[in-house]
């Protein structure tokens, strides 16, 4: 008979184990994994560089994500046109992008084209030529994308919080301004491709129906073999400033509620500090359970979200809190905010919230690998960051062994809130005098 | 055209006693499975002076239930290593858990609870009105476009009170709602024999069966009130309304057209036309509006739109699109622009090898969405709500690949003539409009 009014019993969470992985490296540097999906008769590919925006030349913002978008707008053997006819012919698509630290060109098709796409992808990587016509309409459709997105709150809270956290290190400016966009011409985005576009210290991924290694293998020779090396360039220099608290409102007149970020430099995925710092983060506000969301949403109703996150970049990495909150409770709410952050470094947590802290995670990690593409996206990542394979198998693990002291010792230095830079966007006539409170406060105008 | 095996999922289908409906797909290969519990009621249901009723109760759905206390929803999802939400939609409202495959009895036992007896009391309810009120702020009253799109288009685009309401509701009409209106919410439509409960992934269907009869069996079915009268009247002129928004940096247009019902003919012709105007970087709206003519920066169009796509889509509906444009082309050239396209098609048709893109598009799309477990639970939940046959995931794929280049040129004159029309300008900035 089953008792209703208990949960059920479960077994313990299994292990995530990683389909078997191919792993080799052509003679010009490129190394390629391979993992076999059956389910569907699809593929999908990653080709990664070490190009982020961090190798933006200051006010050049934007041109490593630009460079990106241009990869499939004309090759010497293909116009924009006939690339996206082509794509679309196999049932997928070519797309090129810019973070941080990669570029990264993804296409995806039906299994049996799998040629087809690799030919495509090795065209954008290796053969764009940046017509002057479609790089005039990526500079003008982009500034009015730009515009678009500044007209948002949440967008301008994370790039002040980005700049804030990360300044002076060229991570700060993740995101073009209108006037580096103007600086865009053709030789410089063409430039960044020829210097950053190497098949040395870059990555390809395919996963999903594969015909057998050896024959993928020479498909993958065949588009990539004949791509001379030459040497990457060499990341800025990894260096960045202590901590400490800033507060700037962005005055956003007629906001009918404030944006409120904290944010604070914090440790990256090699980094020992990295799962003690990532079950904390989930107990401060990783999820519908944490201690923000229990506290900020459900018992005070000042706002429908407030989480937490951390953020890690290649050579750094972030921890961000985000809450939006009525203007009339923005000092009560960043008050609530702050000893939250406090509380773990100094109490650290329950053992109930550990385990359902390394629960969640491990669970939910097993999950988002469900699709071939976004186990794609996971390696092309690891590998990308410089990481072992093994960081994905283990990953649960490492979640179990973080240790509650520490997770307290992680939470203490990283969400210490006397170091977190604070950023509102809202209406400063109503929200600028709550937030002097806190301390001096930089005001910046909207727009 | 053949299609392969990998794209044919396993459907089983069955009914409690009580009305409840069961679909499960089971697939083995990945260790996650997904529950997806859809309720027939949405925003099209609510009455006058209860507008974003729907809304408000997929909030006090999290609050807790007889077993389960305020705040153990969400804890036993996640410390069971799952994931989970709730969305509220025209005519349904949904829930899901996502859960490594050993963890399935803990969603079935919370969906269970909550469908038996919810917890409705003053104090959830104020606070639950809170986030709600906090939730617009965010989502529509801060943020551009968002004003625009959710409350002004469907007054424009529909002139019956059922379809045009807002979905997230006025302050007002949430402040008056009462612990007895939502009590009698939950125990009308709330009830198993308006719900459907799919669940797809890597699950033993004789171990599901037995838990959900022990579950869900004895919860009470309700009679159920008719579906409102949600018919149109036949558009028979253009439509055309500006909306001055001042959060908004970008000039933009919304052009939309009555479509034809659910799963006939025309919508699945209208569906293709739209695969060929709008799907991806080879279409021609792509080709022709942001490069050839520069006027257009981005858009968006469907069936159903500004909602996800054809599982909203339920008579009756709209053809729309938003074109994000360039302020130095007018709302009404974009239009005419738009119309132009339209044009091509009805005048001289689409070439067999575009509509070959066009099928193997929409067959690749298809197969991507359904690698997910929690995509597979939602189609067959849907399918089986709105259309009463969860074995569509698998066969209605055929209807649309049959159309023929004729039905679609035809559709374009049928379906998207001006006379139909419905546009709404959104301009940049304050002031009059």
């Amino acid at each position: 008979m089953i008792d209703r009014r208990q949960p059920p019993p479960t077994p313990e969470l299994p292990r995530y184990r990683l389909p078997p992985v191919v792993e080799t490296k052509l003679a010009n540097g490129l190394e390629a994994l391979l993992v076999e999906d059956r389910r569907c008769p699809l593929v999908s590919a990653r080709l990664g560089f070490p190009a982020g925006s961090k190798h933006d030349p200051a006010g050049l913002y934007g041109l490593a994500e630009s460079t990106a978008a241009l990869l499939t707008e004309g090759t010497t053997r293909r116009t924009a046109r006939e690339m996206a006819e082509e794509a679309a012919a196999i049932g997928g698509s070519v797309r090129a992008g810019a973070g941080a630290d990669t570029l990264v060109v993804a296409g995806d098709a039906l299994a049996e084209n799998l040629g087809r796409l690799l030919d495509l992808m090795a065209d954008a990587a290796r053969n764009a030529v940046f017509p002057e016509e479609e790089v005039q309409l990526r500079k003008q459709n982009r500034r009015q994308e730009l515009l678009a997105q500044r007209a948002r709150a949440e967008y301008l809270a994370d790039e002040k919080l980005t700049e804030v956290v990360l300044a002076p290190h060229p991570y700060a400016h993740q995101s073009p301004t209108l006037e580096s966009i103007d600086r865009l011409e053709r030789g410089l985005l063409a430039g960044f491709g020829r210097g950053h576009l190497t098949p040395a210290g870059a990555v390809l991924i395919l996963t999903g129906a594969l015909p057998p290694p050896a024959q993928v293998l020479e498909t993958i020779e065949e588009a990539f073999g004949g791509w001379e090396p030459r040497q990457p360039p060499a990341p800025p220099a990894a260096r960045f400033p202590e901590p400490s608290r800033s507060i700037t409102l962005i005055d956003r007149p007629g906001s009918v509620q404030a944006d409120i970020r904290l944010g604070r430099l914090a440790a990256n995925r090699a980094s020992p500090d990295y799962f003690p710092l990532l079950v904390g983060n989930t107990i401060l506000g990783g999820g519908a359970s944490s201690r923000l969301f229990a506290n900020i949403r459900e018992q005070r109703g000042y706002a429908y979200d407030a989480h937490s996150a951390v953020h890690p970049l290649k050579d750094t990495g972030s921890l961000e809190v985000v809450t939006q909150v009525r203007n009339e409770v923005v000092d009560a709410a960043l008050e609530a905010v702050l000893a939250e952050m406090s509380l773990i470094g100094r109490d650290g947590v329950s053992e109930e919230e550990l385990s359902t802290a390394r629960n969640f995670l491990s669970g939910v990690f097993v999950i988002r690998l469900e699709t071939q593409e976004a186990l794609a996206n996971q390696l092309s990542v690891v590998k990308l960051m410089g990481l072992p394979l093994e960081y994905v198998e283990q990953y649960t693990a490492r979640v179990w062994a973080a240790a509650p002291e520490e997770i307290r010792a992680a939470a203490a230095r990283y969400m210490n809130p006397a170091q977190a830079a604070i950023v509102v966007v809202g209406d400063g006539a109503k929200i600028l005098k709550p937030l002097e409170k806190f301390g001096p406060v930089t005001v910046e105008r909207a727009g | 055209m053949p299609i392969p095996a990998s794209e044919f999922l396993s459907v089983e289908k069955y009914e409690l006693g009580n009305g409840l409906r069961v679909v499960f797909s089971r697939d083995h290969s990945r260790p996650v499975a997904a529950i997806y519990v859809i309720y027939g009621v949405g925003a099209r249901s609510e009455q006058r002076g209860r507008t974003g009723f729907a809304h408000l109760f997929e909030h006090m759905m999290f609050q807790g239930s007889a077993n389960a206390p305020k705040g153990t929803h969400f804890k036993l999802v996640e410390s069971n290593g799952g994931s989970l939400n709730g969305s509220t939609h025209p005519d349904y409202t949904d829930y899901f858990e996502v859960l490594p495959s050993n963890k399935l009895a803990v969603g079935l036992w919370l969906e269970a609870d909550r469908m038996r007896g919810l917890s409705i009391n003053e104090a959830n309810l104020a606070n639950q009105k809170e986030a709600v009120k906090q939730e617009r702020r965010l989502a529509f009253d801060n943020r551009p476009y968002a004003i625009a799109i959710l409350e002004r288009w469907p007054e424009l685009a529909f002139r019956n009170w059922a379809n045009s309401h807002s979905l997230i509701g006025s302050f007002a009409d949430l402040e008056a709602a009462t612990v007895d209106d939502v009590t009698q919410f939950f125990k009308t439509y709330y009830a198993p024999n308006n719900a459907v409960l799919a669940i797809a992934g890597d699950f033993q269907a004789a171990e599901a069966r037995r838990l959900i009869e022990a579950y869900f069996s004895d919860i009470e079915p309700q009679a159920q009130p008719r579906r409102p009268d949600l018919s149109e009247p036949v558009q028979a002129e253009p439509r055309e309304e500006t909306h001055r928004d001042p959060l908004a940096q970008v000039p933009a247009v919304v052009v939309g057209y009555p479509g034809p019902a659910r799963r006939t003919p025309g919508y699945y012709r209208l569906a293709m036309l739209d695969i060929v105007l709008t799907a991806g970087e080879s279409s021609r709206f792509y080709q022709r509006l942001v490069k050839g003519r520069k006027s257009v920066i981005q858009y968006e169009a469907n069936l159903g739109w500004p909602f996800a796509g054809p599982s909203d889509y339920r008579d009756p509906g709209q053809y729309a699109m938003f074109l994000l444009h360039h302020p130095q082309v007018s709302a009404g050239e974009v239009v005419r622009q738009v119309e132009e396209e339209i044009g091509a098609v009805r005048d001289q048709g689409v070439a067999e090898e575009e509509l070959a893109r066009a099928r193997t598009w929409l067959r690749a799309a298809r197969m991507r969405q359904l690698e997910s477990s929690r995509a597979r639970a939602m189609l067959l939940g849907q399918y089986e709500l709105l259309d009463g046959q969860p074995e569509l995931v698998n066969t209605e794929i055929g209807a649309f690949l049959d159309v023929e280049p004729g039905e679609i040129q035809a559709a374009a004159g049928q379906y998207l003539a001006t006379q139909r029309r419905s546009v709404l300008e959104i301009a940049p900035g304050g002031g009059e409009g």
